[in-house]
């Protein structure tokens, strides 16, 4: 408890400089931004923004790309409650009580609503990852290869059973996920591996590249599509504050989505989106008026809005102590952290106690900001939201550009950027789901070499994930998740959770 | 993240009536270039390996031709794409030492991950065969061709001419991209985000940019 204590002091004494302090609002102010315009979420940013961090210290990037992520789950709600579009995919659910709040003439109470849940969600959080952080750490010293190879395995099948769609079609995205990141060099033995002879192959396609074309651009061609339809509230929005009665019927809603919404962040795999889709319909199971859901209740936009911004904050957990992304935006975050020269893993913890620390620290002092900033800046927000999207569009495309071409100085990425968009476009074609994807494209590496360091220390006997113990109860828990998840009457059950 | 417009509606979706015909044509010629390839590694293809291309390319003639009905487009042609992908795997990592020993080569993983992906995109396909699924409609070739040729210039133009006029170009190419363009806003619009990207990536931020042409 002291060493808690101790430790969290550490980290406000890096988190309140002034410098991270103007760090964390620009984060917080530019998620929240990206949250409010649809069509460009948070992963596109962050990648977009991966070069404007290269001058900054380490501590103060990834504080101001933290802010980016659990700033749009702030701005994503704004827009769903006001124009039933939602900015951001984790407030998809918010649009059902949200926006039907607002044509009550209650958009006030519901955005308050939101915001206090999130921000009591991500103060939860904050002491969540606190808390856990230290018993993880020291867990993880208990991994040997095998271990984590099982643990990878877990977050794959996770990623698989929580996504849309068919199960067989996420696999198969898993393992091209797979596939094409053994391109570049070999580890150990340094032989090239299916370049074609290409030398700027010979170093492997970063997952910028990858995660730029298949979520930036792949997403710009699948909204061209599209016609957005934007009807804008025009009404006044009057009395921003809920009332006492507000705040005592969403009071447990905010405490049962934060729990939720922790729990399935820190799992791998999970994420704020799926967080947004379990506490509300865990919410309506247990509400005594399930009836009101869908017709503006209130705790139809506390839960999923305080689940959202928990899960946002527990995900980077397995990030920070066992050096694993457990959704695509995490994995983005390893990107920004290796070019900062940092190791993600439990080393992180020990050897630079104040890059942790301030991190946590920066996230509580970020959610108070935007609790403050966004309330009155709803009417700014909500204007930007008229910006046309063929205006956008051509912005977010150079932006794009820009910052695939600074990580390596390489027109060679941008060109191999274009591909993964056609790709990407050419996945969202057939119904395949792109996350799955990428997230195997950034564990590849990982397990392949945790795979043979294993099978080499075992000298060949594949047994080995199952004779030790950690290993063969993650590998259990897989394959359960996975059995569930096929068996026909609980797959009625999830399609129910994503139609609803 | 693909849900982000679910509050617009498709413009009426565009139906290929002949998209079997051409589908299937373009996987078998795909199949033909991948045989083809398959002889160039110095040690040889194996059987199995090169067997499975021609069953492949047999297929997508059968497709071509009608004499097999598609029922499901996205699942068949989506899993005839990642068995393309893992086939075109094999025979890229055939000259990689396999296992030696209990020590794992540099050729066994990419060779594990293409046999799994191998099997379970023939699970998708013989599922697009079986089921009844949605058409594959409109693709929006306008889109396709304009910020795919946007990002092309870019990263054609940026060493060469220099961040100035490559911004300028490629918003300009980009913003073609939808139909409802405004030629005198998107010039505006184009110099705005130049004069912005200027200022900011390289004076703003210190990056190594490059802004004007090179004159030698």
């Amino acid at each position: 408890m002291f060493d808690l204590v101790s430790n969290l002091w550490l980290g406000f004494s890096v988190a309140a400089t002034p410098t991270n302090i103007m760090l964390a609002l620009i984060g917080a102010l530019v998620g929240t931004l990206i949250g409010v315009l649809p069509g460009i979420g948070s992963l596109a940013t962050i990648a977009m923004l991966l070069p404007i961090t290269f001058g900054l210290p380490p501590v103060g990037a990834l504080i101001m790309l933290a802010g980016i992520y659990y700033g749009a789950q702030y701005g994503g709600s704004t827009t769903s409650i006001l124009v039933n579009i939602p900015g951001e995919s984790s407030s998809v659910v918010t649009c059902l009580d949200g926006h039907q709040m607002a044509k009550q003439g209650r958009a006030g109470p519901a955005l308050a609503i939101s915001a206090i849940g999130s921000f009591f969600a991500g103060c939860c959080a904050t002491v969540l990852v606190a808390a856990l952080g230290a018993p993880l750490t020291a867990a993880a010293l208990l991994f040997g290869p095998a271990e984590y190879f099982s643990l990878m395995c877990l977050g794959l099948i996770f990623a698989v059973v929580l996504a849309r769609g068919s199960i067989l079609k996420a696999l198969t995205m898993i393992l091209a996920g797979l596939l094409t990141s053994m391109i570049g060099s070999d580890l150990e033995t340094g032989a090239e591996r299916m370049t074609w002879g290409v030398p700027e192959l010979s170093d492997g396609i970063g997952f910028v590249v990858v995660g730029m074309g298949m979520f930036g651009f792949g997403e710009i061609l699948r909204n061209l599509e599209m016609k957005m339809s934007r009807d804008i509230l025009d009404t006044k929005i009057s009395g921003l504050m809920p009332t006492l009665k507000d705040l005592k019927d969403s009071a447990g809603a905010i405490g049962r989505g934060t729990i939720v919404g922790s729990c399935l962040g820190i799992l791998p795999g999970g994420g704020a989106i799926i967080a947004s889709f379990a506490a509300y319909t865990f919410e309506k199971r247990i509400s005594k008026h399930p009836e009101q859901f869908g017709r503006g209740s209130i705790q139809g936009v506390a839960a999923p809005e305080s689940a959202n911004n928990a899960a946002a904050q527990t995900s980077f957990i397995p990030l920070l102590t066992l050096g694993i992304p457990p959704n695509p935006v995490m994995a983005l975050m390893v990107g920004a952290m290796t070019i900062h020269g940092i190791v993600p893993g439990p080393q992180v913890m020990t050897k630079q106690p104040e890059l942790f620390w301030g991190m946590i620290a920066s996230m509580w002092i970020g959610n108070a900001m935007l609790i403050v900033i966004n309330l009155p800046m709803v009417g700014v927000w909500v204007r930007l939201l008229r910006v046309p999207y063929r205006h956008l569009f051509p912005m977010i495309t150079i932006f794009c550009c820009i910052g695939i071409y600074s990580v390596n100085n390489a027109p060679f990425d941008v060109f191999l950027t274009a591909i993964y968009a056609i790709v990407g476009y050419w996945l969202a074609k057939h119904d395949f789901e792109p996350a799955p994807m990428i997230l195997g494209f950034v564990l590849g590496p990982l397990m392949e070499e945790n795979l043979r360091r294993a099978m080499l220390i075992a000298r060949g006997d594949a047994t080995v994930f199952l004779t030790r113990p950690i290993s063969a109860t993650l590998l259990a828990i897989s394959a359960i998740m996975l059995t569930l998840a096929i068996l026909p009457q609980i797959r009625g059950k999830r399609e129910e959770v994503f139609t609803e | 993240m693909s849900d982000v417009a679910s509050g617009g509606t498709t413009n009426s979706p565009q139906v290929y009536p002949r998209y079997d015909f051409y589908g299937g044509l373009t996987l078998a010629v795909l199949a033909v270039i991948l045989f083809a390839t398959s002889f160039l590694p110095n040690t040889p293809v194996p059987l199995v390996v090169r067997g499975s291309i021609i069953v492949f390319g047999a297929l997508s003639l059968a497709v071509a031709f009608s004499l097999l009905p598609v029922k499901n487009q996205q699942d068949f042609y989506g899993g005839m794409g990642l068995i393309l992908l893992s086939l075109t795997a094999f025979v890229a990592s055939n000259d990689l030492p396999g296992m030696r020993g209990f020590a794992f080569g540099p050729g066994t993983a990419p060779r594990l991950f293409a046999l799994s992906l191998t099997i379970l995109s023939i699970g998708v396909v013989v599922g697009g065969l079986l089921t009844t699924g949605p058409k594959i409609t409109g693709y929006n070739l306008r889109a396709i061709i304009f910020i795919l040729g946007a990002i092309l210039a870019f990263a054609a133009s940026i060493r060469p001419l220099g961040l100035v006029i490559a911004t300028f170009s490629t918003t300009i190419i980009c913003a073609a991209a939808t139909t409802d363009i405004k030629w005198r806003e998107t010039v505006i619009w184009a110099a705005i985000l130049t004069a912005f990207c200027t200022f900011l990536f390289p004076y703003g931020l210190n990056l190594p940019f490059q802004l004007w042409p090179r004159f030698f």
